[in-house]
């Protein structure tokens, strides 16, 4: 167990968790990543026991998760795993798949919701240009966000994930907050 | 003048305002201009060249005289129109483009020397003498142009921006929107309704006209408690649809707070992409104009102005009024009136069997052809058969016909066609894909056609997309059809004005067909007919038409000029959704951000990172002090620098290795395990595109690395590549540049700094030798990797970890390594580091040289192919004898200056005789002078010559001996120490 300290995405002295109306955001820290790719001939694994979402969608299981990124490529995510070494776990288990840390890469913001789907759509609609209405539960892509590029998963009808790359957190923060904060102030 | 009965404002809610200084009293439901009009006020701005005076036009967003200054301070925005400006209690509005009061303004002298002002003069006049140009005339000019002025205060105001997509977005909420809007809502539709106004209705409110035998505006309000019952349907007041793009998406502006008097904490204005599968062009009709001399009093303004002022706002510009026009429509706006009381002097019909539609004198067969009152209009000349009488009045409405409104339907380039029977151009059918007119915009002039025809038009856009729709009952409305004459001006001697906004006159038409400027574009170039904030929203067609009358053409033949987006004008803070200042752009951090801050760091953008650019001292006077500093010390001891941002690309499958040969022009599938090998890519065209390194972890596993600059179009490039070059390879491509902090760690105490932290990994030079790459462990466990290379010419190393962890190995390694000199260096160092070594970077890798210019010609292997290798090899760049050689001043003291030109030395300094240029330069402390890297024709062979650096600039002449480009350890003994 290496003995250096962790810097969290946002840095050590910024909060991690802002709450907005209905809206919770959190940097999620704990979540493992990994990149997934067939290599030519594999079949589609069943990493952790999951099956593997097909183009625009998310699956998860028991402590996992996965989003298609591409013809024969998804994001697998471990939850609770960050500190370990996931990759190389799953490389172990599926030889004949290219496998890559992305762990560290990106910055996971979880935003959810008290008040139904609602102001997760009206947040949406401020930050990335699609569809709230066809992005329904279990639907990821992805996209650009203030000219930052996104993954989206829409988890449940009130939850809504923005993982982005870790060097940007700050400005991807920043985005969400804004809009996030906005929904209250609405004039009539 | 009091309010007339009636209209559609609260009379119960006092709001004060102030326009000139001068306190007034208007209602809730008023437009600034309604409001003053309540007020008696007509005067309300100047015009843009001859100061004219001028009053109101219009009562919506194409008015092109009343623009005024509103707000104050640094909320003051010019050019405003107050029809559009909804009152608010405290406005404050001020006249704008005069000096002195607005009915003194000085340079109302403009009028009295207008014939010097005539079309196109500024091509023909300051051509003498050529020096009062830039000193006289261009200043005199500017000063001269423009119409309100800014604060010069930053913005206030928060913007925002957001994305709506609909199956049916319907512009504009008149008759024929709120029909489209319902039967589209019913049937299920996904559907937004956007509308300028703040209120819905549209030309209903305006109108007297009865909906089943109620006021209009009692439907308008049932269709408002349907809308708010009906979920897929979202309903956009105070926003404008200012453009049509490409696949089906619209700009809008949503007026968010501009009807407070502050937004508060609220945004002003929000900039909607929407999307549409289908658009309703609902946009409605502008009235013409009929242009007539001094046509442009204040007072005189189109007849559908006055009677929507009328009815919408209860109030009359004049207690008596006349009516001049070509149609049935005007009369309408005289019955209007006289029913609220409004004297009715008489209606001037230029058509000989028209008929009073009321009890009101009528002038058939006659025209107005003067008017007089300078501030305010008191009398106009009414000509029939040759005679001429003048009647008192202190308003004129013109009716000349109306205009649909096309302009979204030009977006795309399409050309409104002329509709002989409806007198107007028409939107041209599919122009923009998916959108199709309804109501006043399709040319449909009753207000029983356009419910009819937005209920069918919506229809049938649902049907397209497979969603049927019933088409909804719909009220009865008048049905009375309308006649219309052609009638284009009132020929006359004195000036009758087409365009208001920019004082185009009948005249300058007629000047500008003289002068063979027939074509509507070199008209409109050469008379600035429609060039101002209102596009010629009132004068274009009329513009048209004169000129086809004086070239004896149809207006069909004549043509028409195409719109552009915005509709109407956008600020530019709303196009920039109120990004500024530290977030006028993303930020990328590095790993090590907040350790390199601690320190006191000085950071540089760089692309969108922020780099730190060095890392000053206390008693370091001069950041050159402190870049010496850092360069000595990792020469000395060692040097650590974050380099996360190059680009990094892992590269997996059976066939990385033949992927990559492809790739870089020198051969990587011979590249052993655990080895790093020096790569350079080449574009298609044989020219360089970026070097790195390349990694092979293990036989299906290489690590690319890119520069920071073309990290992104070099991931793009290889995607491209795996994707649609060679997709039959086995290989999978994933960045993974933020996933990693790297840590460059150069200088002579490198390998023992390195050995406190690695987890018992053997780094001895035997071991891990120069150019070797490993996975290891550091600090305890944590997963690393380490690469022996240089970019400083010293022993070095890059070692990467997960990057949250990147600052705290940071931290590790400085603390553990200050008896060995551990110091961290910025870009500057690392510049100058590299410019000393001789490494070609990004002013090198400019786009525009080869291999064998950066001297790494034979790099580019023979023994198989690689994207631009057959290119590189093209006579033109063989023959290409630029090389990159290294400078050096011949006088220690003198500068070596970046971007200067290399010459011969005693030879003339023109293109014929450029030898080529500096590319790179900087202090370098070990040379002990300035020292640059330059591309300098047959350099290979001039070492030791003495050249001439000029830059013509800052008049340097300075003479530079030829180098090789390593000015430290020639031989690379450091290196593979």
């Amino acid at each position: 167990m290496t003995d250096l300290t962790p810097m969290p995405a946002l840095g050590r002295a910024a909060v991690s968790s802002l709450r907005a109306g209905a809206l919770t955001i959190s940097v999620n820290e704990a979540v493992a990543l990994a990149g997934l790719a067939l290599r030519r001939g594999a079949a589609p694994p069943a990493p952790m026991g999951l099956v593997l979402p097909g183009p625009g969608r998310w699956s998860a299981g028991q402590a996992v998760a996965a989003f298609w990124t591409g013809p024969g490529q998804w994001m697998i995510e471990a939850e609770g795993r960050a500190g370990e070494d996931v990759a190389r776990a799953l490389k172990t288990r599926h030889p004949d798949c290219s496998v890559t840390e992305q762990t560290d890469g990106w910055v996971a913001f979880e935003i959810v919701s008290v008040a139904g789907g609602a102001p997760i759509v009206r947040l949406m609609e401020k930050l990335i240009n699609v569809d709230a209405a066809g992005f329904g539960p279990g639907c990821a892509t992805r996209t650009g966000l203030e000219h930052m590029s996104v993954f989206v998963i829409r988890r449940t009808e009130d939850r809504l994930a923005i993982i982005g790359m870790r060097t940007l957190a700050g400005s991807l923060w920043h985005a969400i907050e804004t809009a996030a904060m906005r929904q209250q102030e609405e004039p009539a | 003048m009091t309010r007339l009965s009636g209209g559609l404002i609260d009379r119960s809610e006092h709001l004060n305002f102030t326009f000139d200084g001068k306190s007034y009293t208007g209602h809730r439901g008023d437009t600034l201009a309604s409001a003053l009009l309540a007020n008696d006020v007509r005067l309300m701005g100047r015009s843009f060249k001859y100061h004219r005076p001028r009053g109101v036009v219009a009562a919506g967003s194409e008015e092109p005289n009343a623009l005024v200054e509103l707000r104050a301070g640094a909320r003051q925005e010019p050019n405003t129109r107050a029809t559009v400006a909804e009152l608010y209690d405290g406005l404050v509005a001020n006249s704008q483009n005069r000096v002195g009061s607005l009915e003194r303004d000085f340079l109302a002298v403009n009028d009295l020397l207008s014939p010097f002002f005539a079309a196109g003069f500024y091509y023909k006049t300051f051509m003498w003498p050529k020096a009062f140009w830039e000193k006289l005339y261009e200043p005199m000019i500017r000063r001269a142009a423009g119409l309100g002025s800014l604060s010069m205060l930053p913005d206030p105001d928060s913007y925002d921006k957001g994305f709506l997509h609909c199956d049916l977005l319907v512009i504009g909420a008149g008759a024929a929107g709120l029909a489209a809007a319902l039967t589209a809502a019913r049937a299920g539709a996904k559907v937004i309704l956007a509308d300028e106004d703040f209120r819905l209705g549209g030309r209903l409110m305006a109108e007297s006209h009865t909906l089943d035998d109620a006021a209009a505006m009692d439907w308008v309000a049932s269709l408002e408690a349907e809308f708010a019952s009906l979920p897929n349907l979202r309903v956009m007041r105070r926003t404008t649809v200012f453009g049509a793009f490409d696949h089906g998406i619209f700009g809008a502006v949503e007026r968010v707070s501009d009807h407070l008097a502050t937004p508060g904490t609220a945004v002003r204005q929000t900039l909607w992409r929407i999307t549409a599968k289908r658009t309703v062009l609902a946009a409605g009709a502008t009235e013409r104009h009929i242009p007539f001399a001094n046509n442009d009093r204040p007072g005189i303004m189109l007849a559908g102005a006055m009677r929507a002022y009328a009815n919408r706002w209860a109030v009359s510009p004049a207690e008596t009024v006349a009516i001049f026009t070509s149609g049935d429509d005007g009369h309408r706006t005289a019955l209007d009136l006289a029913a609220k009381g409004v004297t009715i002097a008489g209606v001037i019909d230029t058509r000989a069997d028209a008929k009073a539609l009321g009890k009101y004198p009528l002038f058939a067969g006659a025209v107005v052809s003067d008017a007089k009152g300078r501030l305010g209009l008191e009398r106009i000349a009414v000509t029939r058969e040759g005679q001429t009488s003048w009647l008192d009045v202190g308003a004129l409405g013109v009716a000349g016909g109306w205009n649909p409104n096309v302009h979204l339907a030009s977006h795309h380039r399409g050309r409104p066609l002329w509709d002989d029977a409806a007198q107007a151009f028409l939107p041209e059918p599919g122009a923009v894909p998916g959108l199709t007119a309804a109501g006043a915009a399709a040319g449909q002039g009753t207000t029983a056609a356009a419910l009819a025809s937005g209920a069918a038009v919506a229809q049938a856009a649902l049907a397209e997309l497979g969603i049927t729709a019933s088409l909804p009952a719909l009220p009865r409305a008048e049905d009375a059809p309308q006649r219309q004459a052609a009638f284009w001006h009132v020929p006359g001697k004195g000036r009758a004005w087409v365009d208001f906004q920019n004082d185009v006159t009948v005249k300058d038409i007629n000047l500008a067909h003289l002068e063979n400027m027939r074509p509507v574009e070199h008209l409109k170039r050469w008379t600035t007919l429609g060039m101002a904030t209102d596009q010629g929203k009132t004068a274009n067609v009329t513009a048209l038409a004169v000129m086809a009358e004086l070239t004896g053409k149809t207006i069909a033949q004549t043509g028409t000029t195409i719109f552009r987006p915005p509709y109407t004008g956008v600020a530019l803070s709303t196009l920039g959704h109120g990004d500024t200042g530290t977030h006028f752009r993303p930020r990328r951090l590095t790993p090590t951000h907040e350790w390199a801050k601690a320190q006191g760091a000085v950071f540089v953008e760089v692309g969108q990172w922020m780099r730190a650019q060095y890392f000053p001292r206390k008693g370091e006077k001069t950041w050159r002090e402190t870049v010496d500093r850092e360069v000595l010390a990792t020469r000395a001891g060692v040097g650590l620098c974050d380099v996360t941002t190059l680009g990094k690309v892992d590269v997996q499958g059976a066939d990385a290795g033949e992927f990559l040969n492809r790739v870089y022009a020198n051969a990587m599938a011979s590249l052993k395990v655990g080895m790093v090998r020096y790569g350079l890519m080449l574009r298609e065209d044989g020219f360089a595109y970026d070097d790195g390194t390349c990694a092979r972890l293990a036989e299906d596993h290489y690590i690319v690395t890119t520069t920071t600059a073309q990290a992104g179009p070099v991931y793009r490039h290889m995607e491209f590549c795996r994707q649609c070059l060679w997709p039959e390879l086995d290989v999978q491509l994933i960045s993974t540049t933020d996933a990693w902090a790297q840590i460059s760690v150069a200088g002579p105490n490198a390998r023992k700094l390195l050995e406190r932290v690695v987890d018992g990994f053997d780094l001895s030079n035997e071991a891990f030798p120069f150019m070797a790459c490993s996975e290891l462990t550091v600090c305890g466990g944590l997963r690393a990797r380490l690469f022996r290379i240089s970019f400083s010419g010293e022993l070095a190393y890059e070692i990467a970890v997960p990057a949250r962890y990147g600052n705290a190995l940071m931290a590790r390694m400085i603390e553990v390594g200050a008896d060995l000199g551990a110091t961290p260096y910025g870009t500057e160092a690392l510049g100058v580091l590299r410019i000393e070594q001789g490494h070609a970077a990004g002013n090198e890798l400019n786009g525009q040289t080869t291999a064998q210019m950066l001297g790494m010609g034979k790099m580019v292997s023979t023994k198989k192919d690689a994207i631009g290798a057959v290119m590189s090899r093209r006579e033109g760049l063989l023959a290409e004898t630029r090389v990159l050689v290294g400078l050096q001043p011949v006088d220690p003291t003198q500068p070596v200056t970046a971007g200067s030109h290399l010459f011969a030395q005693g030879a003339a300094q023109k293109t014929e005789t450029d030898q080529g240029w500096i590319t790179s330069a900087c202090y370098s402390p070990h040379v002990g002078s300035m020292i640059g890297l330059g591309f300098l024709t047959g350099g290979a062979a001039r070492m030791g010559e003495v050249i001439t650096a000029a830059n013509p600039l800052q008049n340097q002449q300075i003479a530079l001996r030829v180098v090789p480009t390593h000015f430290v350890d020639p031989e690379g003994g450091r290196l593979r120490d």
